[in-house]
């Protein structure tokens, strides 16, 4: 098709061709009917994902902008009422920022901790003498565990009542809190279950650290410097691009964060989806309750496909103001060959 | 440097490049001492670290081979090895069913990513057009979108306009049409062919389609791979997609889906459900040992040097 | 009044569009053409798919035309989904353990309308079902559901251990109650090999509405707001239910022990192990420790009253299965006979009631001498027939409005909530929002 389009601008061209005429075409001429196969051939390259962004980004996105104008249970037409259901959501329902209270909590505690251990872990086996192998696929296996899979395993191993956990922290003497099922700690539970699949982290900066220069290192030894300064003035200015890549992907990755926290808060309150019963996410007490859930238990459950519309926005608002500083230049996501 | 060396050569640690002191030396003994602290610092850090990673592995399997009652305990040992608990689990109803809509899902889900996002991701990579930082930075915002974002038109479209509800091809057809982190991926990898390649092929007479699949594809296997391998995991481990369209059909579901549901079924039979957990992690944990390779390039591609 | 009236006629006319001339349906199974219909209901137990199943084959017998798909273990949001995408693995009768969300079904027409079925088969709704279970499967003057078997809310306690711990007779008022609990609870380092009671709210069906049941509270005023800040008896339930968590152990300690229970509908719920002496539970419970035998005397008796309210002991929470006909379902007439059969079928409704001991919910099955009834099943007929025993009403939104209350009565216990009265006014305002907003 889009060759097609490229023939027909041809002979438009060719009609209007002007001065050189059409017998002895000019090098212009040529010029320019390159240009225009090469745009046909560009496009013909990018149609599958042209056709992708049209009906699976920019349609979705103006219908949900639309929705969020509406009432529309599912049933019937939707019908336009105005802020309605912003209002609803920003003023008159707390969840809302009882999540974003969550998503906050997320991006500081787990996100720093994840991309700290990642770095440590990182540093860790680049030292490694013995084993490297070895520890390597260890340390990153947890990663590729099924996310539900993953997260039943740790509902079980952070059971309070006959879970291993709080088993070995009782034979030790520690406290045991209740993880999952407490909402003081089902955060932190969580936190500990993404920094257990630390292993895309642990290899970004494995390679990164591999990458810096030794004789910056030789030539900080020289000076004087302790293992702390080189850390400091060596290490740390060589791979904070990578640092600041895994903190933005893991602040997106948080925004979208839902598998791990509506299995967790199933598995834990005991309510699955079982017997008419009807799970509503957050356990324990709105703990875990994060945006995406959000959408799913206003659309999919409570079917006020408006109000849910209203939440993927300020969703799709974040995500996007975060993505803007992977689009920075210096980030290099956008580096070219040319 | 490619990160494909970090993986084959064991590194040198950073301390061990210094100018090697006299043998026998006080300096050099002191060096020796302080060289063998470091090894046994780094490695019982290790250690510690791999117990961390690995104990939850063991506690499942160990779990997973108790009877019944002693699931419930605070045990750590099974006292009767019950290996008949996988194949309870194995036999339970729609359990094959499950593996079978994962595997179609995953299989066809990466066929089609693979196929569709080639073309575009070499078209961003080495054509030149007006517009194209513009449509990178659409793939790049398409592929951070949170999936939430959009789902609601788009159930209504699959389930109300394509009568595709209670199936998983809501969640496969979009896959023919280009998944924005697989483009992203392939993008990153062909940047680093260099141009004479594709002008050689091309000054041979080969047009934009034949180089790409005689010249470039034999060069992007690896990032092909680890793109596929990507994918593949992505929809194995998909359980919001599933959700959405499947949740209503039994006959849809998938294994993450599904062992969420045998957790409701079989609540505290813990020990089911571990060997159920296991049995959904075995196949990303083969297919990683046979492509370990390709999948630690692939996630070194994802982070990019600046 | 007159926006009501007229929409109703406006509903009715709407179902008489989409059914056809004969009985409300296109699907020509009135001529003996071969249909086949999804049924979707919510048992999961084997005793109870059984006897589904047994049902379902009864009728396909009596209509040798029309076959029954039946699907269990639905939950209402995936039912709820289904009805709104439509398709064909779409369900074509729908059952529901909960009334919670006739409001919705009826209000959103996700339910057809029953009345001109019902009145073209010439059955009179109010001589054959109980008015109680007539009001909570209708919504406005809707009739979009129809009952099929009752449920009452009753005491299970374990005989052996009031034995054993010198307890003559079940608890009738709170003060007995807790008194027997602490009696009842054996404890076991930090934890318990004996609880008297689980009060949690998680606790299964120790719910927030089911624990109303015992005080008679009005959800709603006259206005149509809701009234649980105003009615002193939500804020004593919910002191009362605080109350009997610190007395036997505090939230941290019984949420550890919780953890260990198994499965409610399973030969692991915790009555059954005896990890409970006494528990909240609905009149199918006697079947399953019937069949499950476990290894002590039990017995079912009401579930106790507050003490300033002791003269209604008796009382209990009443709700039901209901069953209705999807609206985007192409096959309503086989829908029709299917859902009448269940519904009004003496011998169907008996059998029925018989295999998952439920209480029956027709007139005619109530009296019929084909009805097994034991002691402990009668505990909760009994109930079922109390003037005082009530059940939540149905609103736009479903059981929003439930869950709300719920999501205070967790706060609460927890402890994250300490001043009762300021959460129940937040979350009575949060529920009028969320119904305005469902209009």
């Amino acid at each position: 098709m889009s060759l097609a389009f490229g023939t027909r601008k041809r002979n438009g061209g060719k009609a209007g061709a002007g001065p050189s005429g059409p017998a002895a075409p000019s090098t212009q001429y040529l010029l320019r009917r390159k240009r225009r196969r090469e745009a046909a051939r560009t496009l013909a390259f990018l149609s599958p994902w042209l056709v992708g962004f049209g009906v699976f980004f920019v349609y979705p996105l103006v219908s949900t902008a639309y929705f969020s104008f509406t009432s529309y249970n599912g049933f019937g037409q939707p019908s336009f009422n105005g802020l309605k259901n912003w209002d609803y959501v920003f003023d008159q329902l707390p969840t809302f920022w009882q999540g974003l209270r969550n998503t906050l909590w997320l991006v500081v505690v787990m996100v720093s901790l994840r991309v700290a251990f990642g770095l440590g872990v990182g540093m860790l086996i680049t030292r490694v003498k013995t084993g490297a192998g070895f520890f390597r696929t260890v340390f990153y296996l947890p990663y590729l565990a099924p996310p539900v899979a993953a997260t039943v395993a740790f509902a079980f191993l952070f059971n309070p009542g006959t879970g291993p956990v709080n088993h070995l922290l009782g034979e030790i003497g520690l406290p045991q809190p209740g993880w999952f099922a407490d909402p003081d700690w089902s955060k932190p539970a969580l936190t500990l279950l993404a920094m257990w699949g630390v292993g895309d982290l642990m290899v970004i900066f494995m390679a990164s650290l591999l990458d810096v220069p030794r004789e910056q290192y030789e030539a900080a030894e020289l000076d004087g410097a302790g293992p702390f300064q080189r850390f400091r003035y060596v290490t740390l200015p060589n791979i904070s691009p990578i640092i600041m890549f895994a903190v933005v992907t893991g602040v997106i990755q948080t925004m979208q964060y839902y598998t791990q926290a509506i299995v967790a808060g199933k598995v834990a309150s005991g309510i699955a989806g079982n017997s008419g019963q009807q799970f509503e996410p957050g356990y324990p007490g709105g703990s875990t309750w994060t945006l995406p859930q959000m959408v799913y238990n206003l659309g999919f459950q409570r079917f006020n496909y408006g109000a849910a519309c209203v939440v993927a926005l300020v969703l799709f608002a974040i995500s996007m103001a975060v993505t803007s500083i992977l689009l920075r230049r210096k980030s290099g996501f956008m580096a070219n060959d040319d | 440097m490619t990160p494909s060396n970090t993986l084959t050569e064991a590194p040198a640690p950073t301390g061990a490049t210094r100018p090697a002191a006299r043998p026998g030396s006080p300096a050099a003994r002191a060096a020796r001492r302080r060289a063998l602290l470091d090894w046994v610092a780094v490695h019982s850090l290790a250690v510690a670290a791999a117990l961390f990673f690995l104990l939850p592995f063991v506690f499942v399997l160990l779990t997973s081979l108790m009877d019944d009652q002693q699931a419930l305990t605070t045990d750590y040992w099974p006292t009767h090895w019950e290996w008949g608990n996988y194949g309870k689990v194995w036999n339970t109803p729609g359990f094959l069913t499950w593996w079978r809509n994962t595997l179609l899902y995953a299989g066809a889900g990466t066929l089609l990513t693979v196929v569709s996002s080639l073309p575009v991701a070499y078209a961003l990579a080495k054509f030149r057009f007006r517009g194209r930082n513009l449509a990178l930075m659409a793939v790049i915002a398409m592929m951070m979108l949170p999936p939430q974002v959009t789902v609601i038109p788009m159930y209504l479209f699959w389930s109300k306009q394509m009568g595709l509800s209670g199936s998983l091809w809501p969640l496969i057809i979009p896959m023919a049409f280009g998944d924005a982190f697989s483009i992203f991926l392939l993008r990153q990898f062909l940047m680093t062919i260099p141009k004479e390649y594709i002008e050689a092929a091309r000054i041979d007479g080969c047009g934009d389609l034949r180089t790409l699949l005689r010249v470039v594809l034999p060069m992007a296997r690896p990032a092909i791979a680890a793109v596929a391998l990507f994918q593949f995991f992505y929809c194995w481990n998909d359980y919001f997609g599933p959700q959405i369209y499947a949740s209503n059909n039994r006959e849809a579901w998938t294994l993450s889906y599904g062992l969420e549901s045998f957790k409701a079924a079989h609540h505290t039979n813990w020990n089911l459900t571990m060997a159920a957990t296991l049995l959904v992690m075995a196949p990303v944990i083969i297919l990683f040992f046979f492509a370990q390779k390709a999948f630690i390039e692939g996630v070194t591609l994802t982070g990019v040097k600046g | 009044m007159v926006a009501v009236a007229g929409s109703a006629v406006l509903a009715l006319l709407a179902t008489a569009c989409t059914g056809s001339s004969d009985s409300g349906g296109n699907d020509d199974s009135a001529s003996g053409k071969d249909v086949t219909i999804t049924f979707w209901h919510g048992w999961s137990q084997d005793n109870e798919t059984k006897a589904i199943d047994d049902n379902i084959a009864a009728f396909e017998k009596a209509h040798p035309n029309i076959h029954v798909k039946a699907v269990g273990n639905i939950p209402d949001d995936k039912v709820n989904q289904a009805l709104r995408a439509g398709g064909n693995d779409a369900p074509d009768v729908v059952s529901s353990f909960t009334t919670n969300n006739v409001g919705m079904f009826c209000s959103t027409k996700a339910f057809v309308d029953l009345k001109p079925l019902l009145q073209q088969s010439g059955i009179d709704a109010a001589k054959t079902f109980p008015a109680a279970m007539l009001n909570y499967t209708q919504f406005q003057g809707n009739q979009c559901s129809l009952p099929l078997l009752g449920d009452a809310y009753g005491l299970y306690y374990n005989k052996t251990a009031f034995a054993a711990a010198g307890i003559a007779h079940p608890p009738k008022t709170f003060s007995e109650f807790a008194a027997d609990a602490a009696l009842l609870t054996v404890p076991d380092g930090d934890s318990y090999k004996q609880l008297g009671f689980m009060p949690l709210y998680h606790g299964y069906e120790s719910t927030t509405e089911h624990y109303l049941g015992q005080y008679g509270a009005t959800y709603f005023g006259a206005d149509g707001k809701s009234n649980i800040a105003a009615d002193p008896k939500v804020a004593a339930m919910l002191k009362w239910q605080k109350g009997m968590v610190d007395q036997l152990g505090g939230y941290t300690k019984l949420e550890k022990y919780r953890s260990t229970f198994g499965e409610e509908f399973s030969a692991k719920n915790p009555f059954h192990t005896g990890q409970l002496a006494m528990a909240l539970d609905g009149e199918w419970r006697t079947a399953s420790l019937a069949e499950n035998k476990p290894g002590f005397e039990w017995a079912t008796a009401a579930f106790p009253v507050p003490d300033d309210q002791a003269d209604t002991y008796g009382r209990g929470y009443q709700t039901g299965t209901i069953v209705g006909i999807a609206s985007t379902s192409k096959k309503q007439a086989a829908a029709w006979e299917f859902v009448k059969y269940l519904t009004t079928d003496t011998d169907a409704v008996v059998s029925f009631a018989n295999a998952i001991h439920n209480v029956p919910s027709t007139f005619a099955a109530l009296d019929s001498p084909k009805l097994v009834s034991d002691d402990n099943l009668k505990t909760f007929l009994d109930i079922a027939k109390n003037a005082h025993s009530g059940t939540t009403p149905p609103a736009v939104n479903g059981s929003g409005y439930i869950v709300s209350l719920q999501n205070l009565g967790y706060d609460y216990e927890s402890g994250k909530q300490t001043d009762l009265q300021a959460g129940l006014t937040a979350t009575a305002k949060q529920i009028d929002t969320d119904i305005a907003q469902a209009k």
